[in-house]
């Protein structure tokens, strides 16, 4: 890490508050400069929209986009919105294809590492793997500003190494457009960076960051807090304790063409953004990310998170067919449907909450051809985690609160609904 | 596109030369080695299992049964494990069955099924886990629930 990269956490809020200001100016910002030392409130909401995606995409499923206005950091003119971005609250930080990127004409200037050589990350989503350095960049979302972010650009082939062996080990590299359906992903989940410190300091580092020379040669690296990818939220000034996502409920069981709903940023910081104290379920998380989820009945949780991210109720029940042709191979096809089942989810540490959520699955193959939107489709997944995929956000409120930060009468990490 | 992609990796690593799943209780010293661990064994009336237990929460074990057939490998890990190590000379069915999920997007589970190979893999960033295994060679008895 270059020594002008270090930054101190107290000229950070300072920097980014200062910015913000400039942010509102440039954009006609209508309210009066603030003249106290408490800020205005910003506006803290974005549209969220469920639809076929990008048109590289060939059709998204179940893919809640959001429109995120990225800048070279620093950079007035550099700047561009991209559109049908992957709101993901699975993960954490912001991830732009490179060649999404390149036809804004926005440049990002990749990390260095301790050794001088390019940062880059190899992102495992199980199915597949993302290759690409590690840049900075402004983020603007709403009226709300992060600057100096660490963000993953995608598959870059221009400026940044070609994968090592090591990574694609777990599947296929998904890094474009098609891969994904969507021009990046924005990672809004309970956690600051994506790695933690599980990658700062291990003897071996994880294969996850990686330091590659000008010729290309990559190994894998640890890499500071500061330099990992970090989900922008968490660098917001204010309302940067968490986001609420709200989507209305489906008008058909057999698929909506499109829908729309909203992105809220902070969480009781601001009107808009209160934190029912009642007929709510908090559901603090460990470490990983992860709730417990006691499946049909079962004695024992498993790991289990609310996840916008993954398409479907994605869990493992050998007892449910599995689509064996069709637009949905590898998805529930329920013999007898609507089949209905039903989950119990508990928090982990203080928040401890349990809920039990009743669902339901239908016949994928009944759904209407160019629909986006579907609430009852279940995928057969890995037996050891429960998501809560998009089918779950379907007339919910979902929120989203980050590690170590204070909402209402939460602390994060933790899933409420 | 990713076929060509996976073509180009195989051809730069041997995965028979780090045979893991299928493979001998030998390879299991060898997967040890790449992931930088300690092998427990665990004895078992059916099999054997071999935990390697690394660092940053790192542990895979290796379940090798009476024949001497590395029969299950599960995992659980803040990164996936080189599965392209540990599933040996079924990883390219794995990446094939990966290739066939028609829905693109993230998958964060995936379980592909066939009479040869199981897998089930899960997670995300800071915590993966996995199950992969050969039902053939599973001993009778043996359930999955105690191969993770």
């Amino acid at each position: 890490m270059s020594a002008s990269r270090r930054r101190a956490p107290a000229t950070l809020g300072l920097g980014v508050l200062v910015a913000a200001s400039l942010l509102t100016a440039c954009r006609g910002g209508t309210g009066t400069p603030a003249i106290s030392g408490t800020p205005a409130p910003v506006p803290n909401v974005v549209t969220l929209v469920v639809d076929a995606g990008p048109t590289a995409a060939g059709g998204a499923i179940n893919h809640a986009y959001v429109t995120v206005n990225v800048c070279a950091s620093g950079s007035q003119t550099q700047c561009a919105n991209i559109d049908h971005v992957l709101l993901d609250t699975g993960s954490n930080g912001l991830r732009l294809v490179a060649s999404v990127l390149a036809a804004h004409a926005v440049a990002l200037t990749p990390l260095s590492d301790a050794a001088g050589n390019t940062l880059e990350e190899c992102v495992s989503f199980v199915g597949g793997q993302t290759w690409g350095p590690v840049a900075l960049a402004d983020v603007h979302l709403a009226g709300e500003a992060a600057l100096k972010v660490p963000v993953q650009v995608m598959n870059d082939t221009a400026s940044g190494a070609p994968p090592p062996a090591t990574c694609g080990a777990n599947g296929t590299l998904i890094n474009g457009v098609s891969g994904f359906a969507a021009n990046g992903v924005l990672g809004v989940g309970v956690f600051e960076q994506d790695c933690g410190q599980s990658c700062v300091a291990p003897a071996t580092p994880l294969a996850l960051y990686y330091g590659c020379t000008a010729a290309g040669a990559c190994a894998a690296v640890n890499a500071p807090l500061t330099d990992q990818v970090t989900n922008p939220v968490a660098l917001f000034a204010a309302d940067n304790n968490g986001v609420i996502v709200t989507l209305p409920n489906l008008q058909s069981a057999n698929g909506d063409p499109s829908v729309q709903g909203t992105l809220v940023f902070g969480i009781a910081t601001q009107s808009d953004n209160a934190l029912p104290s009642s007929g709510i379920a908090v559901l603090g998380t460990d470490a990983a990310g992860d709730f417990r989820t006691a499946y049909n009945g079962a004695a024992t949780g498993m790991p289990g998170l609310i996840d916008s991210g993954t398409d479907s109720y994605a869990f493992s029940d050998a007892t449910i067919a599995v689509c064996a042709s069709g637009a949905f191979v590898g998805y529930y096809c329920p013999a007898v449907a609507p089949l209905s089942l039903s989950a119990v989810n508990t928090g982990v540490g203080a928040n401890a909450t349990s809920s039990t959520v009743d669902f339901a699955l239908d016949d994928p193959n009944s759904f209407v051809a160019g629909a986006t939107a579907f609430i009852d489709l279940g995928g057969g997944g890995g037996s050891t985690t429960f998501t809560w995929g998009m089918p779950f956000f379907y007339g919910r409120t979902i929120y989203v609160g980050i590690d170590q930060r204070a909402a209402g009468l939460y602390t994060g990490p933790f899933y409420a609904y | 596109m990713s076929g060509l992609v996976s073509l180009g990796l195989a051809l730069a690593f041997d995965p028979a030369a780090l045979a893991s799943l299928g493979g001998d209780a030998a390879s299991i010293e060898t997967d040890a080695a790449a992931l930088r661990g300690t092998p427990i064994t665990r004895p078992s009336p059916a099999y054997t299992v071999r935990e390697i237990a690394g660092e940053s929460s790192m542990d895979v074990q290796e379940f090798t049964n009476n024949r001497g057939v590395v029969f299950a490998v599960s995992w659980s890990a803040p990164v996936i494990p080189d599965l392209r190590l540990l599933l040996g000379s079924y990883f390219g069915r794995y990446t094939d069955a990966l290739a066939r999920l028609r829905q693109a997007g993230i998958h964060r589970t995936v379980r592909i099924d066939s009479p040869e190979l199981v897998v089930e893999s899960s997670g995300h960033l800071r915590a993966y886990r996995g199950l992969a295994y050969l039902p053939s060679e599973v001993p009778a008895g043996v359930t999955t629930a105690e191969l993770q």
